[in-house]
């Protein structure tokens, strides 16, 4: 598969997952398992272990209000009927698998390069190069981030300020941990726009190194480019016969 | 014939500041390749592969020798940041080779390296480079043109010395025994295996080992921040696991010390730190007076001073500081003299004698042999995966 063919797979599931009903989403579930099953296999597994455990603080808070508080969906409410606690589960359920998803989509088309750099693939997409300058970017923030949340993890570890394991400590300092990544980061970031890109101009050099390189797509884009189209197809037909 | 040009002289003389002006006069031009102090400013941070940061500054044109890259092809998808120290010089300069550019500056960043790749270091830029700008805490090599800083008639962030010595409380350390130590990395890269050592107070150890060998996974194992596959760690008759309960025994002042603090301020790392000691009631207390004369002596005016407005070398000497407070028994300091001018090297030097003296036991993780030489010390050798102690 190619990225540009992911992309397309990963933007059209999305907007299907955010116009779908509960149908619709199963049937999003369906093509998105045979998709993660086929192009990533094994560290999709990583993949559904993440959206669940993403998912599952919004699932568990959306039933507690909306199921055990609440016992109407929104869409009761509104139209002041009485509505019932199997409609409020509907709707939670809605919104958590909508969630669990996009999360999911996402890394499983990110999944699909995991034995390419991320430059290999960037160069691959179909985009200016503004654009992939900021994809750049973006991706060399998260890491930034990334490294500063391991780093003073291992700071507060080791002065004991939070621990390793879970614990009461933690959900009291964790906030220290906030301001110590943020921190960590930002000297990181200053350093970098201060010294070393200004003097080498190193964001210059983004320019040939993310040069295009073509990769005309092949059986897999058409088939999950495809199957992504007429997922939204279904979702589409389902809200409009819904709505008549 | 290239320009190679060595900026001497002791902190806070304008070294960086001169470095600087050095860039600024090559930026016309086509760019200076820069390679900071630590890690984050010695490659782009622009790349979140090995194989992409070589892309990045890769130029067909470029016409020189290849300086060797510093992993094998196993890593070439692994994250340059997650690389050691002296691994990421050795890939900034990698880069280098392959790149167009003509001039590359140095600000400290080949004191992370050992003798044989630094000498490899040096070798390569003269040779390689048209003109190479270096600040260096050591000797200049044969042959360069050094251009001595001026300190300035009042020294900033001096250290007072006798005062530090002063306030060095004896500490009786229990002895430090590890057996069975196995960690891997989940990228799986093997640092342990069954390794053990036994280490006694009152002794200071260099913990030695090529560039990337696990010398600082070792620090982290000990503090408690990585958790080994399995090991036994003993303190005198008690079982040590830092990893389930907590550290109450070391102190670390990283390589990059804005990699330790636990706040903003000084005065906010050390209240945090007493703060957690709560949890250790055996861990002895420090005063705040004694802490504010500790930082005084290491050269802050102020506890209150932001430290992310510090400079670098500041910012280093002042990690040292909750190691010094006689906290903890142990005391491991990862390349204390990173940036450290040749007085201050000489007098840690004396202070880390001085709290084995006084009971302390020391690990230390340095490339630089002549600060070695100036304390007594057994080598604590990190290699094959094992830890052997000579």
């Amino acid at each position: 598969m190619t990225p540009n063919g992911a992309a397309v797979f990963a933007i059209v599931t999305l907007a299907a997952a955010v116009a779908a009903n509960l149908r619709g989403l199963g049937t999003l579930c369906f093509i998105v398992a045979a998709f993660a099953a086929t192009e990533v296999r094994g560290p999709a597994l990583t993949a559904l272990r993440r959206s669940i455990l993403i998912m599952l603080p919004l699932a568990a808070f959306m039933l507690a209000v909306w199921v055990g508080i609440v016992g109407r969906s929104p869409a009761e409410i509104a139209a002041r009927v009485d509505g019932s606690r199997l409609s409020a589960f509907a709707y939670a359920a809605t919104v958590s698998l909508r969630l669990f998803i996009i999360i999911f989509v996402v890394q499983a088309a990110l999944m699909c390069f995991h034995n390419e750099s991320p430059f290999t693939a960037i160069r691959a997409l179909t985009l200016p190069l503004p654009v992939k300058r900021l994809v750049v970017l973006t991706l060399s923030l998260i890491a930034t981030l990334r490294h500063a949340v391991d780093r003073s993890h291992t700071a507060l570890v080791s002065s004991g300020v939070i621990t390793r394991r879970l614990s009461l400590r933690n959900v009291m300092h964790g906030w220290v941990l906030i301001q110590s990544v943020w921190l960590t980061a930002i000297t990181t970031v200053l350093g970098r726009v201060r010294d070393k890109w200004p003097a080498e101009n190193t964001l210059v050099l983004l320019e040939p190194a993310l040069r295009p390189i073509v990769r005309p797509p092949g059986t897999a884009d058409v088939i999950w480019g495809a199957a992504a189209l007429t997922g939204l197809a279904f979702v589409i037909f389902e809200r409009v016969s819904g709505a008549a | 014939m290239g320009r190679f040009e060595f900026i001497s002289g002791p902190n806070f003389s304008g070294r960086s500041a001169a470095l600087r002006e050095t860039m600024q006069r090559n930026a016309a031009g086509d760019g200076t390749f820069y390679i900071g102090p630590y890690a984050e400013a010695a490659l782009s941070g622009l790349t979140s592969t090995v194989r992409d940061e070589v892309l990045l500054y890769r130029n067909v044109a470029a016409e020189r020798p290849v300086f060797p890259l510093p992993v094998g092809d196993e890593a070439l998808l692994r994250d340059p940041q997650s690389l050691s120290g002296g691994e990421q010089v050795l890939l900034a300069l990698h880069c280098f080779s392959q790149s167009a550019y003509r001039h590359i500056a140095i600000d400290t960043a080949l004191e992370q390296l050992d003798p044989g790749n630094r000498r490899g270091a040096f070798d390569y830029v003269a040779l390689a480079a048209e003109s190479v700008t270096l600040i260096d805490n050591r000797d200049p090599p044969d042959g360069w043109t050094v251009l001595p800083q001026e300190p300035f008639t009042k020294p900033a962030f001096a250290i007072d010395w006798p005062k530090l010595a002063e306030l060095i409380e004896p500490h009786a350390a229990s002895g430090l025994s590890i057996s069975g130590l196995n960690f891997k990395y989940r990228n799986g890269k093997s640092i342990f295996e069954n390794a053990r050592v036994t280490l006694e107070p009152g002794r200071a150890y260099r913990v030695s080992g090529v560039n990337g060998a696990g010398k600082t996974t070792l620090f982290k194992l000990l503090v408690g921040a990585l958790v080994p596959g399995c090991a036994t760690m003993t303190l005198g008759n008690e079982t040590y696991r830092p990893w389930r309960d907590g550290n109450r025994a070391l102190s670390l002042a990283t390589q990059n010390p804005d990699q330790q603090w636990c706040g903003a301020t000084l005065a906010e790392d050390i209240a945090r730190r007493c703060k957690a000691l709560t949890a250790h009631p055996h861990v002895e207390r420090i005063d705040a007076q004694r802490v504010q004369a500790l930082a005084a002596a290491l050269g802050a005016a102020s506890l209150d001073t932001h430290l992310y407005e510090l400079p670098l070398a500041a910012r280093k000497r002042l990690s040292w500081t909750w190691p010094f407070a006689g906290v903890h028994p142990w005391v491991m300091l990862d390349e204390p003299t990173v940036g450290q001018d040749r007085a201050t090297r000489e007098n840690l030097a004396q202070y880390m004698t001085l709290m084995c003296a006084r009971g302390y036991g020391v690990m230390f993780v340095t490339h630089d042999d002549e600060f070695a030489a100036q304390l007594p010390h057994r080598v604590l050798t990190v290699a094959d995966r094992a830890l052997r102690l000579t």
